[in-house]
């Protein structure tokens, strides 16, 4: 079913993009409610998840909107409610142990981004979409998204590099 | 972007072609720093890439079902836009605010009129880009981006300043071709291009410095200073 088919991509980005808080399931709940209703609109040819996408992203922007109507969306965002995360199959406990630090850093550092950097990030990085896709769902030129995702890997290179070092 | 960052950039984003794949081994080997910057974005490339996917709640499926299937609510604006079409309202009129309302009127459709005259274009010519101004406000600063193209439709600034989203800062068509904005800055070093017709890219020649975009063109290089004394 096409719920859960893309239940977990979907929750995936509203997590990221809501800076991992409560009301991102609400968010995801909302996207495949607002899919729904507008069936009859979708154009066929566009990919399914690529729609799914753009609702989404649009619902997470309403939703940062919402929750700090006088604050920018280039701000990070700051709440630290932590979501369940599902561990992998054959993982040792010390692997295990090293990939949460590692996520959350790196968790930390998508979170801190500002948010058209953030979405943009998201979207290639962590979804492994191409440029072309994430035009179509963010309406916005490729070039230009070429550019957001060179600034985020820039500035969380630069991030991550001083979280380390402080561990180390 | 310098050139070696260019071809790192695309190399992370497995766009590179066999020669420009040695180009950059040969580089490789010559730049400890480059070497070290590509390792550190590979390595956030496959970190963020097998970050775990949360896993999706008991009942979200169930939820989702019972919002599709309930009637979807009107939104509050419609409801109270219908309610006041059928509340019954009584409108009291007299001399003076008849008068008002006709010069309200007036002078709104001549901002029409005025406004469609001045979106007429000039005659084609080469464009040339100009230059920018600043004056000072409390905090931010004003600056003035102005670029010479009559031959363009519209005139879009994409920057640091907008997240490099042109249609955030649509330039004004102005006399003899030229377009301009005014947009508040904070001090600081702000990149930037020109956006002809939602296409072309430009960068700003009489800017005081360019920087290689990474994308084959370059980007003018903006250093909005602190307004006592700001000059560019």
């Amino acid at each position: 079913m096409l719920v859960s088919r893309h239940a977990r991509s979907i929750l995936s980005v509203t997590s990221r993009m809501l800076g991992q808080t409560a009301d991102a399931e609400d968010v995801a709940q909302e996207t495949f409610v607002a899919a729904f209703r507008s069936l009859a609109r979708f154009q066929f040819d566009a990919k399914f998840s690529t729609w799914l996408y753009r609702i989404a992203v649009n619902k997470c922007t309403d939703a940062l909107r919402a929750r700090r109507p006088t604050v920018s969306l280039d701000q990070p965002a700051d709440d630290d409610t932590t979501p369940a995360w599902q561990p992998l199959d054959d993982a040792t406990p010390e692997w295990e142990l090293e990939q949460v630090e590692l996520a959350w850093e790196l968790d930390k550092g998508i979170e801190a981004l500002p948010y058209i950097y953030r979405e943009s990030f998201v979207l290639k990085h962590i979804e492994g979409l191409g440029y072309d896709e994430m035009s179509a769902i963010l309406g916005v030129h490729r070039d230009t998204l070429k550019m957001r995702v060179y600034k985020a890997r820039t500035l969380l290179c630069r991030s991550l590099a001083h979280l380390r070092s402080v561990r180390t | 972007m310098t050139g070696s960052e260019l071809l790192v950039q695309r190399f992370v984003d497995q766009e590179l072609s066999a020669e420009e794949r040695v180009q950059l081994l040969v580089r490789l080997g010559r730049d400890e720093d480059l070497r070290q910057r590509v390792i550190a974005l590979e390595r956030l490339s496959l970190e963020a890439s097998q970050l775990p996917r949360p896993v999706v709640p008991e009942g979200f499926v169930a939820q989702v079902l019972a919002q599709t299937t309930a009637p979807a609510p009107a939104p509050a604006w419609w409801n109270r836009f219908a309610a006041s079409l059928w509340t019954p309202h009584v409108f009291e009129w007299n001399l003076a605010g008849a008068a008002a309302a006709a010069c309200v009127a007036l002078l709104a459709v001549g901002g029409v009129v005025v406004g469609v005259r001045s979106s007429s274009t000039a005659p084609n010519a080469p464009p040339t880009p100009v230059t920018a101004s600043v004056a000072p406000l409390t905090e931010r600063v004003l600056v003035r981006l102005v670029v010479v193209h009559p031959g363009a439709r519209t005139v879009e600034a994409a920057g640091d300043f907008n997240g490099w989203n042109p249609t955030e800062t649509p330039l004004e068509q102005a006399s003899n071709g030229a377009w301009t904005v005014t947009i508040p800055l904070e001090p600081g070093r702000y990149e930037y291009q020109f956006v002809v017709d939602g296409e072309q890219w430009i960068a700003d020649p009489f800017a005081v410095e360019q920087n290689d975009d990474g994308f084959g063109s370059s980007n003018a290089v903006l250093d909005v200073r602190p307004p006592t004394g700001a000059s560019l």
